[in-house]
């Protein structure tokens, strides 16, 4: 059941960050494994018996300790460089988007306006119970395309957050920032509000539909 | 001029309430700083446990959407200000004249002043709940412009900030309390270099105090202006910026997580030498690695601003990072003091090992989300709650336990009793990793945090009743902790000087100690000098 | 050069230079603020302890010291028991309800402080 439920990886930046989640979740792996390793083996190997005598007080050993200064310094130096890489690739803008919508949260709802298109206006209120997703507004995006994301808050914070997508992005009250999505997958993917903004906050959802280019020009063309 | 002798007036002993209420003995102090914050940490533990009553199951309605913001806000706040962090304080206050040889505190009146400001503000903040409209429902972190006086209407996030305000104002005076009587009152021949891991670790935590709180107290004072005085500091209607808000009380925040945390490792570098029978390996390795932590959680605030596009990733990425280094130095000092030992399981070495293995996780997930493209999923879902709970959690509340089971015949006379123990440390760990292991897929899955629900379908309802069970049982064994203390104080037999083989100052003298501390002190020539006497 | 006088040195010198390196990385004027600020607290203190220091001779801080040699000299008396924290703190505590429900207690408040703090003084003479 987990498995069928697991992030759908639907954007060409979502691979990114997937593959920086699989290299994260490995390295965490291995170390979790060795340092267990570490912890537990003195535990059993010199746990006191009776007539122990006490054990020798050894309480220094510098090479050991720059050793494993060392290394660790090493292995984040390693993962900060692939981290840096990534998130090149992540929150890197294309020049010339190919859509460009300002997505603005309030209260609680949300809004796109597509530039030189349509205005789709939603708010989730009154709340609309989970699994009752017909009544949250819908971003629509066309699969292959690079969209800009302009968002913005217009009362309190909130956040813009799509799991398939494996991001959010913080939408500031008062202020806009910019990201880029390039979907890769055709679908519906649930959207919701990841910053408290208050009562309503758990039903402050929307949902992404993935549609052809074709179909999203059709679908621009009848909304406006 | 010479600090270590100082006269007393002496007076009788009072152990009636007027004693208590009047008494400036940083050992009484220090119980009051304890028995304070353990209560404030039952009422936070009632407030999770309605949280997670309200989300066994989808769309419940134990409480309501307004309730629930009360809920979690005043959880988050009682734990950190009111909990984590002063039980520290107390035990510090407790323990580091004790460590260092020395009478009491240097300011003793400074001392419970700080106490009862601590006190009472912790009160302020539950008033709200007698509000007419409830409690401040902001969350700890209190996000403008959702704290501002437009939508937070009500007098609870007022009392709120007054309250916090004071706790920030009496951990910043307790903090210059700690580091005067460490510099000015140690013993003759208690160099620094000789004084314990846990009094080092202290002073690390002072030096962050200072630099951190300040910001905290004024931060809240912009708010308090924004509020009331028509300041405009954070509403983005008048030109003031939100943002400015998460960098000053991250610049607290991030800090306050290793207020909260480097107290703990100084526990964990007490009992593990003492049940291992060996001295502490790399004494100032431990040490300076609680400095590079300090002074390095002071460049990572914006690590909580990830996500939000307006702050320099990479260098708070960088130096998130870094902080690994100093906190793996430490662990594997723990394992190499370890090493060769002669290891014995008396409940504090238990939940020692239980912070090893629960803070394990906790660290690795950190170095996870200091990873700004892992962070865009983790922020602000329950994956970064399992990343907390895991650290001050499983860490720091493990390392309180220890603590309580370890110093407690130092502070009683009487021993917990070691099978109910037992008991009480694998509820916890069992029920702490039932609770808190599900919740990182939660958030992977994409459960936001602060939420009262979640879908129906998926496997969100099942993962979530886990957790809620799993909570539960540490309810159980927080229960069963209580019965222990009680059984306890009725039917625990004395006990000697130096109940456990431990071997700093504090095992010297009697148990509990006289109100002068000590009759005698032995010659310091290490920093084991009751190892050395014998 | 005592270890707390040393501590606040580095801590100050730390701070300068995260603060440079955040400013050239990022050129981000609150966090700059802030760590400037903090360098500035740190070597405020580090200062006066340099001022302050120059007398000390810590017995604490002689390796060979025995407590007979730290016996006999009389620093100071401590108060054992004293009522004023606790009044200290109820009306601190005071001025902050009476901020935020009624100017007329925060400044009884005030004045109630004002004059418990002037008993600490009385006290400690």
């Amino acid at each position: 059941m987990l498995a069928d439920s697991w992030p759908a990886n639907a954007t060409v930046q979502s691979s990114v960050m997937a593959s920086t989640w699989f290299a994260f979740a490995a390295a965490a792996a291995g170390v979790a494994f060795v340092v267990l390793a570490l912890v537990l083996y003195p535990l059993v190997r010199w746990r006191r018996r009776p007539g122990d005598a006490m054990p020798e007080p050894f309480r220094n050993n510098y090479a050991l300790e720059i050793g494993w200064t060392a290394v660790p310094l090493l292995l984040v130096a390693g993962l900060f460089t692939y981290t840096f890489r990534a998130e090149a690739r992540v929150d890197g803008l294309a020049r010339h988007p190919d859509v460009v919508v300002a997505v603005s949260g309030y209260r609680w709802g949300w809004t796109f306006a597509y530039r030189g298109g349509p205005t789709i206006d939603g708010p989730s209120y009154p709340p609309a119970v989970f699994g009752e997703r017909a009544a949250a507004p819908e971003l629509v995006l066309p699969l292959g395309e690079t969209t800009r994301i302009e968002l913005s808050a217009r009362d309190v914070n909130h956040g813009f957050w799509v799991p398939d997508f494996l991001f959010k992005r913080d939408a500031i009250a008062g202020q806009t920032t910019s990201f880029d999505l390039d979907p890769s997958k055709l679908g519906t993917f649930a959207g919701k509000c990841s910053s408290f903004c208050g009562l309503d906050h758990t039903r402050m959802l929307f949902s992404v539909r993935v549609v052809s280019p074709r179909a999203f020009i059709a679908w621009e063309r009848g909304r406006t | 001029m010479s600090a270590a002798a100082p006269a007393f007036v002496e007076a009788p002993p009072r152990n009636d309430l007027l004693g208590w209420l009047t008494t400036t003995d940083h050992k009484r102090i220090g119980i009051l700083y304890l028995m304070t914050s353990l209560g404030y940490f039952g009422v936070a533990g009632l407030l999770s446990l309605a949280i997670r009553t309200q989300l066994a199951r989808p769309n419940n309605t134990f409480v309501t959407p307004h309730e629930y913001a009360q809920l979690f806000t005043l959880h988050g706040t009682a734990m950190i200000f009111l909990f984590v962090a002063p039980f520290a304080l107390g035990l510090a206050n407790f323990l580091i004249p004790l460590q260092i040889g020395a009478a009491d505190m240097a300011f003793p009146r400074l001392n419970a002043t700080s106490y009862w400001m601590f006190l009472f503000g912790g009160l302020v903040i539950f008033l709200g709940a007698a509000t007419n409209e409830g409690a401040a429902a902001s969350g700890w972190s209190a996000y403008p412009p959702l704290s501002e006086i437009k939508i937070s209407t009500g007098l609870g996030q007022d009392l709120w900030i007054v309250g916090v305000f004071l706790v920030s104002v009496a951990t910043i005076l307790t903090s210059i309390n700690f580091v005067t009587t460490v510099f000015i009152y140690r013993a003759p021949g208690m160099t620094m270099w000789r004084i314990p891991i846990f009094t080092w670790e202290m002073v690390a935590t002072s030096l962050l105090v200072f630099m951190a709180f300040p910001s905290l107290a004024a931060t809240l004072l912009l708010l308090f202006v924004d509020r009331h005085l028509g300041g405009h500091a954070f509403d983005p209607a008048y030109g003031g910026s939100p943002v400015l808000w998460q960098h000053l009380f991250w610049f607290f925040g991030h800090p306050e997580v290793y207020v909260m945390i480097l107290p703990y490792f100084g526990v964990i570098s007490e009992i593990i030498p003492v049940f291992s029978r060996k001295p502490i390996f790399g004494y100032t390795g431990l040490v300076l690695a609680a400095f590079a932590i300090a002074g390095l959680s002071m460049g990572v605030w914006a690590h909580h601003m990830f996500t939000t596009g307006f702050v320099n990733n990479p260098f708070f990425s960088f130096v998130s990072f870094l902080i690994a280094v100093p906190t793996g130095v430490k662990f594997f000092n723990w394992i190499a003091t370890m090493w060769r030992g002669s290891i014995s399981f008396e409940t504090p070495m238990l939940f020692a090992i239980g912070f090893l293995l629960n803070f394990l996780i906790g660290g690795i997930t950190g170095v996870m989300i200091s990873s700004p493209p892992i962070d865009y999923q983790a922020h602000d879902s329950y994956f970064v709650v399992a990343h907390f709970h895991y650290v001050l959690g499983g860490g720091s509340l493990f390392a309180i336990f220890a603590a309580l089971f370890f110093w407690w015949p130092k502070m009683f006379g009487r021993k917990l009793d070691e099978s109910l123990g037992r008991w009480c440390f694998a509820l916890l760990f069992v029920g702490f990793n039932v609770t808190f292991l599900p919740m990182h897929a939660m958030g992977i899955l994409g459960m936001p945090r602060r939420v009262d629900s979640y879908a129906a379908s998926g496997p969100l309802p099942a993962l979530n009743l886990i957790a809620t069970c799993g909570s539960y049982v540490m309810l159980a064994g927080v229960l069963l902790f209580v019965y222990n203390a009680v059984v306890t104080a009725r039917a625990g037999r004395p006990v000697s000087n130096d109940p456990w083989g431990a071997n700093s100052l504090e095992w010297w003298t009697s148990s509990p100690p006289p109100e002068h501390n000590f009759d005698s002190l032995p010659p310091i020539r290490s920093e084991r000098p009751v190892y050395d006497a014998r | 050069m005592t270890i707390g006088l040393r501590l606040f040195i580095s801590s100050a010198t730390f701070a300068i230079g995260i603060a440079l390196a955040y400013w050239f990385t990022s050129r981000e004027i609150v966090g700059t603020f802030m760590l400037g600020f903090m360098a500035f607290a740190l070597g405020f203190v580090a200062t006066y302890m340099i001022v302050a220091e120059r007398e000390a001779n810590l017995i604490g801080d002689e390796r060979e010291a025995t407590i007979e040699d730290g016996a006999g000299e009389l620093v100071g008396t401590y108060t054992i028991r004293s009522p004023l924290p606790l009044a200290a703190a109820a009306a601190v505590t005071a001025i902050g309800i009476g901020i935020v429900v009624s100017p007329t207690i925060a400044i009884l408040a005030l004045l109630a402080t004002i004059a418990i703090g002037g008993l600490f003084i009385v006290q400690s003479r």
